[in-house]
């Protein structure tokens, strides 16, 4: 199934990027090569005529009639050409905006103008942009694969640090028999929900914290505590590599979400300025409390199935 | 009321891991045992589980990632949308309910976007608040927690957690629409 969701969102998201691309060029979306004429005025009275090398700032009147005008600067190259900074503020056309994230410079949109006639602070100017092709693919390798790549590493090496002070005050709960207590006195639950786990189990006393954890929404003990919990129930795995029933109940139960207050949808509700900022508790135990029940219930009814049943078989 | 109900929100966040250390080092200083050394034996595991896990996060987080980046959410959204209105769910909300199973971080930023757009005690701004607080960044905690135990064949657990994910989204729709619609 994972094998299915993986390739699915790999080729998906590749398609789409290429079909996105290749309408971009087939409809020259960024203008790429065209000319557009426009008009400079220069700042600050500049001696005439302009020299080469020389920055002038200026303002781009681009269209006088939409109000479009921006703040910029020109330099002056050789042959009557140049280069043109525009700076971006709320009035730039949206497509100028999308070419200024495209070519990544800092501070301004970079364009070529070849210089015509002068009016006496006025230039004359066509402008061309640098021509923007596979914005989407670019994105896909930059922004898609380069960038969670890492982010990938940096979560995992980020959670070394918390799983280890969980996994050494799990051990000491373990070794003073706490887990066994707490496993116990929530035996009725737990052997009906994990039947195939023995009710003293290390994993029981580790599910619970785990789960316990959740809802109180302690994210960063949680997930030590559930990857201790996977750990233990490993030990009672027949065939590695493959999930056991209780590992697959279990996963559901952190996947649907058990935590009873949302603390930062409350902080972020607060600090948007909302009339009750709690008043989406209740939506959020009810909408919670009825998929995790769901996620268990369908869980066991699918774990009933042949295909999956067959794949805890030890002989295949 | 709501400044009560904060108010121990935020006293048992802040409390609460502190507490619980205390409590467990405490008991098994009463119990005799060597808490020390317990602590540093369980600790060493850390570093192994967090490797572990690498390669299965770098799989779900890049294909996750192509995903988001080649704009197939927004075709995914357009795709669905007529099926949104069947169950009267605004078309806002409809980027949260496909962002929160397969990105935390990338949720939290639609639901404060659509926050900020339709304002917090908009009909909208409560249903993304409710998917956010009811739903789980699944395909994260499947890749983590079947990748710490180098498990690849998942069985039950993803299509059960994929139904569990539609059937919160369709709960947040509907309990929205029916308190504050």
């Amino acid at each position: 199934m994972l094998n299915y969701i993986w390739l699915g969102l790999i080729v998906i998201g590749i398609a789409v990027a290429v079909r996105s691309d290749w309408r971009d060029i087939s409809t020259n979306k960024y203008h790429n090569g065209e000319e557009i004429e426009t008009l400079i005025q220069l700042s600050n009275n500049p001696t005439l005529p302009l020299t080469s090398s020389q920055t002038y700032p200026c303002t781009l009147i681009y269209s006088e009639a939409l109000g479009i005008t921006q703040q910029a600067e020109l330099i002056v190259g050789s042959n009557n050409s140049g280069v043109l900074h525009i700076f971006m503020d709320d009035n730039t056309p949206p497509l100028w905006r999308e070419v200024y994230k495209i070519q990544k410079n800092e501070k301004y949109l970079l364009a070529h103008v070849t210089l015509g006639g002068i009016e006496g602070q006025t230039v004359h100017c066509k402008m061309v942009f640098d021509p923007v092709k596979f914005v989407k693919l670019n994105a896909v390798t930059n922004d898609g694969i380069i960038k969670y790549a890492k982010i990938a590493v940096e979560l995992a090496l980020g959670l070394i640090g918390i799983m280890a002070l969980w996994l050494g005050i799990m051990k000491i709960a373990e070794q003073s028999g706490l887990i066994a207590k707490l496993a116990s006195a929530l035996k009725p639950v737990t052997t009906r929900l994990f039947p195939d786990v023995p009710a003293d189990h290390p994993a029981m006393g580790a599910m619970i914290m785990n789960i316990s954890a959740n809802m109180l929404g302690l994210a960063n003990a949680a997930t030590p505590l559930g990857l201790k919990a996977m750990e233990e129930l490993n030990k009672l795995n027949k065939k590695l590599g493959t999930a056991t029933d209780a590992m697959c109940t279990f996963l559901v139960i952190n996947t649907s979400n058990v935590q009873l207050i949302p603390a930062t949808v409350i902080a972020i509700r607060a600090s948007a300025g909302a009339s009750n900022p709690t008043d989406i508790i209740g939506p959020v135990i009810v909408a919670t409390t009825v998929n995790t029940i769901v996620g268990v219930v369908t869980v066991k009814l699918l774990s009933r199935l042949k295909v999956f049943k067959k794949q805890i078989q030890p002989n295949v | 009321m709501s400044d009560i109900i904060i108010n121990i929100v935020s006293t048992i966040s802040v409390v609460a891991i502190p507490g619980l250390i205390l409590f467990i080092v405490v008991y098994g200083v009463i119990k005799k045992v060597k808490i020390y050394e317990a602590f540093v034996e369980g600790a060493k595991e850390g570093f192994n589980v967090g490797v572990r896990i690498i390669p299965y996060l770098v799989a779900m987080l890049v294909a996750i990632g192509i995903f988001r980046a080649g704009g197939a959410m927004e075709l995914l959204a357009k795709l669905i949308s007529p099926l949104t209105n069947f169950i009267n769910m605004p078309a806002e909300a409809l980027p949260m309910a496909i962002m929160r199973p397969l990105s935390g971080s990338g949720a939290l930023g639609v639901m404060a976007e659509t926050i900020k757009a339709n304002g917090p005690d908009s009909l909208i701004g409560r249903m993304v608040a409710v998917m956010m607080g009811s739903g789980e960044t699944t395909f994260y905690v499947l890749a983590v927690y079947f990748g710490s135990v180098s498990i690849t064949k998942t069985r039950q657990a993803v299509p059960a957690g994929i139904i569990a994910d539609i059937v919160g989204i369709l709960m947040s729709v509907w309990i929205v629409n029916l308190i504050f619609g």
